[in-house]
């Protein structure tokens, strides 16, 4: 049995409303192993990016609680949380999410740069370079396509070499080929950094890649699924 | 420092670029116009002071203690010395060893300045020598100066007689040498002498070698009334008219800076006696004293509004700032920043760019005010004096506060964002509310008027009126764009698209003309100010004022006189009846020795005049005019003691007011009269301006002498030599060079404020861009979609002119409302002047608000138009 990476019990999530109050996640439990690739599936508003940001640290659950690399985030307050994040976590969006004023290897550059790594621009080029964007460096975001801005947003994510990476929707900007491209790109890295991949997506394809799958209906996980996650509590 | 490195990568984006300008543009505006300022004020106090041909001066009728040189000298003050008496002087060689002293009075100058001096000077032609010879003797103001007079400003010299080509016209800084005198052309006329004749004063002959054309610390008032003879202080011993006894004002003029100066006579003051008088320009000139100072309070004003401006333009660029990094923030936060971390990097960029925009701020500023330095130079060819270094203290204290309670609260909240709004967008950010803000500014603006000014009053006035334009121009926005929602429901389809688009933003678009109204209003406010002053000024001293003073002309002469010049087309005021008498006691009491103190005019004859009408110039403020003749016929019988009008200044130093029966002495003669009305007038508008005015015919028996005023171009100036030929006994008072040279320094005002009004125009209208160009990211997304969708460029184009242009009309009308009600303020308070309407600012604020704004939009969104609509939606998206 791989050791336990990310564990979730009976997590709530509720929010208040003009209506009420409005329950977003019920009674989420799962458990992830260190190296395995969790996918994420359901309809829109079935709470897919609210699990993945309270998975991440991100946000907080109404109840219930989250162990990420052994710590339990619950009892953290948003700075532990962030030192978690700076320390474990990595972020792949579908908006791809890179500053506009920055270049290809600025954007790559800045979480290593946030996080003291000495040898910033040297890891980013080599990542970039990994990515197919060696020739890419000094552009601008608009002046890149949308594969090329999520290449750099992957380079951005595995150059700080997190123990997890969380990816929003990796592909829902992309046409399929290009998206095909990138999701090849996510697990040829995943598998040489051994990297956990917790991953949000509408694409079957996709999700039929991942070690586990959990699929969420109005916040519920369903119940067969419920039971391969419960399975993984085992792995 | 990843601070450093985040901001230099910043830099590229527009909002770093705009918050660096708007910065920058904070401390260049307020350091250039202090700096401007500050030498402008330098330069014109100087100027000013040449009026007292030093910064200050002390006169006393006992030789100034060689004690107090040696102090002046350890202060580092620069001085000299000079006697002012009266006495004779002699045309004839052959009067070698007789002198007539005359000791009556000085001819220094005091702060009441007109026409209350002596006037015994006058031409008397003489045969009375101890020997047989025809000689001529005049009474001359004889001033004994030595090297280094005059300290501030300069002489005007002439070998002709008269001279007002420039070319005869010489400008020194030398003084008669030993055995020369300098004398004033009417003197020469009257002793019917020419360049390099000599005189004698006293037992010293003298050759004149120059004529005086212009001498800076003659005054403009009646002081000198005997013609001036200048000579050398080594030669003073040599005359012997210096006798126990003589009345001789001993001048000290001294020069220096302003807190060497301060230091200097804070030391000395409790060394002067009662006799020892201090003149500074707020003494000898107060007519420019004034000018001066409300000068200084337009500048302060400048300095207030570029700060305003610059203040509008950092919050608006602030909050772009903190709407462009919230997702950075976000993104940040997801990566592992902390909040404690976050601060610390946006605090940094802060810092680093307030240190940055401070550095290219002073030396924009240092720029500016040298290249406006070298126009004032070349405009009004004046050398600027050099300033002190509290404008760049100012402007970097101004730099970081305005970054502090104007850059800063947009940005506070930026911590704080949710990192889980990198995947949720549609959290709301809570930022610090704009109530919150406005409070900051209004108390940034407070601390810097505070510090700019020093006085709490106008400081919490302009706080006090920035709250209520404020909140005035909320709720009016508010109402103007609701009508013109109603009006646009009506309207064409441009114009329904453009209101539309106001109404959509209408947190934003409210905002926005607020924004907009504020820098209008301050612009509108400025260019009133300035108009108003300048005007005030320009009344003051009309082209056509009178520059030149006939006094001591005889009944019989009067006509003759008014002919003469009338004949060479001159057009001479009033001729005003005049007798020298003295005020003598108060309610039947002589008095007190304290009172004769306080009133010098208790101390010496006044010239008393007589009118039927209130002069034009005079305003009563208590009591009633004689109003005609017939009143006074059918009453003057029945009414007991004669009337008498008092100038209210002296009538409230004398503690007298209506119905105070005064009694003077007229050449020994006295008569008694009572007061029945006290009127204001202006000492500094160069007429004949009197302290007592009595009733018609009263003084008749007291055998008057005539005055009159004219204004004698220097074209027909040659008219001064004639009358005083063809009249020895006429007294002719030139003041045309003083009025050239105060009129020389309000242009020079007049052209600061206007330089300084230009700086700030500008400012304003890159406030009103940055305004403009704050709510463009919106703009540009919504118009490349209308325009993806197959809108007409001309549709487009005419729906931001007609949104801008609407938006711009508001604030041009709240501004002019806000504008008035500041006015009416400033006018009244700060000002002192007359409050009136501005009518054409009631036209000119919603025509440039409308203009401005409608111009700036349109150019701001240009790109769009030319730029295909999949990139704009694409950049912007």
């Amino acid at each position: 049995m791989g050791q336990i990476m990310l564990q979730v019990n009976a997590i709530n999530k509720r929010v208040n409303t003009f209506n009420g109050e409005l329950e977003i996640l019920k009674d989420v439990s799962l458990s992830l192993n260190r190296g395995q690739s969790l996918a994420i599936t359901g309809a829109s508003g079935s709470g897919k990016s609210t699990l993945l940001g309270i998975l991440a640290g991100l946000d907080t659950p109404s109840s219930g609680r989250v162990c990420l690399a052994g710590v339990d985030l619950s009892e953290l307050d948003e700075e532990g949380r962030a030192r978690v994040r700076a320390e474990q976590v990595g972020f792949v969006f579908q908006s791809f999410q890179l500053l506009p004023g920055l270049t290809a290897l600025e954007n790559v550059m800045l979480p290593l740069e946030l996080h003291g790594v000495g040898s910033a621009k040297k890891r980013a080029e080599n990542f970039l370079a990994r990515v197919g964007l060696a020739e890419r460096l000094s552009h601008y975001p608009k002046q890149l396509s949308g594969g090329e801005q999520q290449r750099v947003a992957i380079a951005r994510a595995f150059a700080s070499e997190p123990k997890i990476l969380f990816a929003d929707e990796p592909t829902g900007n992309l046409d399929s080929v290009t998206g095909a491209k990138i999701i090849e790109l996510v697990f040829e890295l995943n598998r040489e950094q051994g990297t956990t991949l917790v991953l949000v997506t509408h694409e079957q394809r996709l999700a039929d890649r991942c070690d586990c799958h959990l699929t969420l209906e109005a916040g519920a996980v369903l119940p067969s699924v419920e039971q391969q996650a419960t399975e993984f509590l085992s792995c | 420092m990843l601070a450093a490195k985040l901001l230099w990568r910043n830099a590229r984006s527009a909002e770093v670029k705009l918050l660096f300008t708007a910065l920058l543009l904070a401390v260049a505006m307020v350091t250039a116009i202090g700096l401007l300022s500050d030498r402008l004020e330098a330069t014109l106090l100087k100027q000013s002071n040449s009026f007292i041909g030093a910064d200050r001066q002390i006169y006393s009728p006992q030789p100034i203690s060689p004690l107090w040189s040696q102090q002046a000298q350890a202060f580092g003050l620069q001085q000299v010395r000079l006697e002012n008496f009266s006495s004779m002087v002699f045309s004839s060689p052959a009067a070698e060893g007789y002198s007539v002293q005359s000791a009556q009075g000085s001819s220094s100058q005091t702060a009441e300045g007109s026409s209350s001096q002596t006037a015994e000077g006058s031409s008397v032609q003489s045969a009375d020598g101890p020997a047989a010879f025809e000689e001529r003797m005049q009474l001359a103001a004889i001033k004994a100066v030595e090297p280094g007079y005059p300290l501030v400003g300069q002489m005007e010299i002439s070998t002709v007689p008269f001279a007002t080509r420039s070319v005869d016209i010489e400008k020194t800084d030398a003084v008669p040498g030993l055995g020369e005198a300098w004398v004033d052309s009417r003197l020469l006329a009257q002793l019917d002498l020419n360049i390099n004749n000599s005189v004698f004063v006293g037992e010293k002959r003298l050759k004149i070698t120059r004529v005086i054309i212009t001498e800076p610390d003659r005054g403009g008032g009646f002081s000198l009334f005997a013609p001036r003879l200048m000579m050398n202080r080594a030669d003073l011993a040599a005359t012997e008219v210096i006798q126990p006894g003589s009345r001789i004002a001993y001048h000290w003029l001294l020069a220096g800076t302003e807190p060497q100066l301060k230091a200097f006579l804070d030391k000395l003051q409790p060394e002067l006696s009662d006799h020892h008088q201090l003149v500074d320009l707020e003494r000898a000139q107060q007519g420019l004293a004034s000018t001066l100072a409300t000068a200084r309070q337009f500048l302060l004003l400048a300095v207030v509004i570029a700060m305003l401006l610059a203040g509008i333009a950092l919050v608006i660029s602030s909050s772009r700032f903190a709407a462009r990094h919230t997702e950075q923030v976000a993104l940040l936060k997801s990566l592992g920043a902390s909040s404690w971390k976050i601060r610390r990097l946006y605090l940094g960029q802060l810092l680093l760019l307030a240190l940055a925009s401070s550095v290219a701020g002073l030396l924009l500023a240092e720029i500016l005010q040298r290249l406006i330095a070298l126009a004032v130079v070349m405009m009004a060819a004046v050398e600027l004096q050099p300033g002190s270094y509290r404008p760049y203290v100012l402007g970097i204290v101004s730099g970081v506060t305005c970054l502090i309670f104007f850059a800063l609260p947009p940005l506070w909240h930026l911590p704080k964002i949710s990192p889980l709004r990198i995947l949720r967008q549609d959290l709301p950010v809570s930022s610090v509310r704009i109530t919150v803000q406005v409070l900051l500014g209004t108390l940034a603006v407070l601390l810097l008027v505070y510090l700019f000014s020093g006085n709490i009053w106008l400081t919490l006035s302009v706080g006090a009126a920035l709250l209520a334009v404020v909140s005035v121009a909320a709720l009016v926005a508010l109402g103007l764009l609701r009508l013109s929602h109603t009006l646009g429901s009506s309207a064409g389809s441009i114009w329904r698209l453009a209101i539309a688009g106001i109404k959509r933003r209408s947190g934003q678009s409210l905002l926005q003309v607020v924004v907009f109204a504020i820098a209008l209003l301050l612009l509108l406010t400025m260019y009133a100010v300035r108009t108003s002053l300048i005007d005030e000024w320009q009344l003051q001293l009309p082209t056509d004022a009178p520059n030149h003073f006939l006094i001591n002309i005889a009944p019989e002469q009067v006509d003759a006189v008014a002919e003469k010049l009338q004949r060479r087309g001159l057009n001479t005021a009033e001729i005003y009846p005049m007798v020298r008498g003295r005020l003598v006691k108060i309610n039947a009491v002589e008095p007190s020795p304290a009172l004769r103190k306080k009133v010098p005019l208790l101390r010496r004859e006044a010239n008393i005049s007589w009118s039927k009408n209130l002069p034009a110039d005079n305003q009563l403020s208590s009591g009633k005019w004689w109003h005609s003749e017939e009143e006074f016929e059918s009453k003057g019988q029945q009414r007991g003691l004669p009337r008498v009008s008092v100038e209210s200044k002296l009538a409230k130093k004398l503690g007298v007011g209506v119905g105070t029966k005064l009694q003077f002495s007229f050449g020994g003669l006295t008569l008694d009269a009572q007061i029945s009305s006290l009127r204001q007038l202006e000492w500094d508008n160069m007429k004949p301006n009197f302290y007592f005015i009595f009733e018609p015919q009263v003084l008749d028996k007291f055998s008057p002498m005539y005055m009159t005023s004219s204004h004698i171009p220097p074209s027909e100036k040659a008219v001064v030599a004639e009358v005083l030929r063809d009249y020895p006994t006429i007294v002719v008072i030139e003041i045309d060079k003083v009025i050239e040279q105060i009129r020389d320094i309000v242009d020079k005002v007049g052209r600061a404020v206007e330089v300084v009004l230009a700086l700030v125009l500008v400012g304003g209208i890159l406030v009103l861009a940055a305004a403009v160009n704050a709510s463009i990211d919106s703009r540009l997304q919504e118009v490349g979609l209308i325009r993806a969708l197959g809108s007409s460029r001309k549709l487009i184009l005419g729906s931001l002119a007609i949104e801008f242009s609407l938006l711009g009309a508001c604030a041009g009308i709240i501004a002019v409302l806000g504008s008035e009600a500041l006015l009416l303020g400033l006018q009244q308070q700060v000002f002192k002047m007359p409050v009136a309407p501005h009518y054409e600012l009631w036209l000119a604020g919603p025509l440039l608000g409308t203009l401005l704004v409608g111009s700036l939009g349109v150019f701001s969104c240009r790109r769009v138009l030319n730029t295909p609509p999949s990139v704009v939606l694409r950049e912007v998206g």
